[in-house]
């Protein structure tokens, strides 16, 4: 494991029990203020802007796979069903297209 | 505190699948099996890990893939706020303790049975996180250790997995119609930023602070009209 690693091990941490920290001494003013907005888009936009980040580029079976995954998701609203779906549909394209 | 811990064992069960999922990945991308343990018992947030290790993989910047991950947290300020009549009248050390080991899934259940009785509080909680951290440290370190062992799967399609992971958080995260037009701009933001040659972290968060900007006006408008 690289410096790097650690690093981002480090980070992580630190933040992820800042956070929780913040809750416990400030979540209810924090939850009443004007702003408590930003922190309930936040975490969806980041998301949405890592699967376009994912799909630019990609070939159309990458494309195809995540509509699927996508249906998956909808339909299961299940994390691990979804990932099944995604990767068994991306690699069923990619042999067909061999 | 026993009641608490076996409670949560059909969640736990969910969440170690997840866990083992996680942790394969984690070791595909380059994380020895050890550190997978590590960041699982010191970060305990399977949304925020999986965003991190992606972003670190993909991009190899640490200040960025670690914050990136941490954003997905920010959830954790409302629903530890929300614990703050489970956790009234313990000590300090207890509390901190109590806040890290909350999980989604623990949390969930406590509130849901202290709905039912008002004898469920602090116990519960404290009980059904060790059983949850537990679990998912155990189950992520699990997965890293066959993903170690395991021949390079990205052939297989195993870096969508990644992909196919943040279509199901997004799902998780959908609350209605009103996201629509914010998530179409952050996409397309992402999209046409990467297109130009941006680093993928910055386009990320150029599409996030636009999507942002596009909910702002948008609360503004309906805020003016109603």
């Amino acid at each position: 494991m690289t410096g790097d690693h650690w690093a981002v091990i480090a980070i992580l941490a630190v933040a992820a029990f800042s956070i929780r920290v913040l809750g416990l001494v400030a979540g209810g003013r924090i939850s009443a203020s004007r702003y408590a907005w930003v922190l309930d888009q936040l975490p969806g936009l980041i998301v949405v802007s890592l699967v376009a980040s994912s799909l630019v580029g990609e070939p159309t079976q990458t494309w195809v796979a995540a509509v699927a995954a996508l249906c998956a998701a909808i339909l299961t609203n299940h994390v691990v069903a979804t990932m099944i779906v995604g990767v068994t549909a991306f690699a069923g394209l990619t042999y067909l297209a061999l | 505190m026993k009641y608490g811990a076996i409670a949560i064992l059909p969640l736990a069960f969910g969440a170690a699948i997840y866990g083992f999922a996680f942790g394969l990945l984690a070791a595909q991308v380059g994380f020895p099996w050890w550190g997978v343990g590590l960041m699982s018992a010191t970060v305990h947030a399977g949304s925020s890990q999986i965003v991190a290790v992606e972003q670190f993989a993909s991009t190899q910047t640490v200040v960025g893939a670690a914050l990136a991950g941490a954003a997905l947290n920010l959830r954790y300020i409302g629903i530890v706020a929300s614990l703050s009549d489970v956790l009234a009248g313990l000590s300090l050390k207890t509390k901190l303790l109590a806040i890290h080991i909350t999980g989604d899934e623990n949390w969930a259940l406590t509130m849901a049975e202290r709905a039912k009785s008002r004898d469920i509080g602090a116990a519960f909680l404290i009980g059904s996180g060790l059983v949850m951290i537990t679990v998912w440290t155990t189950s992520t370190t699990a997965g890293a250790i066959i993903g170690t062992a395991l021949p390079d799967l990205e052939r297989f399609g195993l870096g969508f997995a990644f992909t196919a992971a943040f279509i199901a958080m997004a799902r998780g995260l959908w609350r209605g119609r009103p996201q629509i037009v914010p998530w179409l701009v952050a996409a397309v933001v992402t999209m046409i930023f990467m297109s130009f040659g941006t680093p993928r972290a910055y386009a990320i968060v150029a599409g996030t602070l636009c999507g942002l900007g596009v909910s702002s006006i948008q609360r503004r408008i309906s805020g003016e009209t109603s």
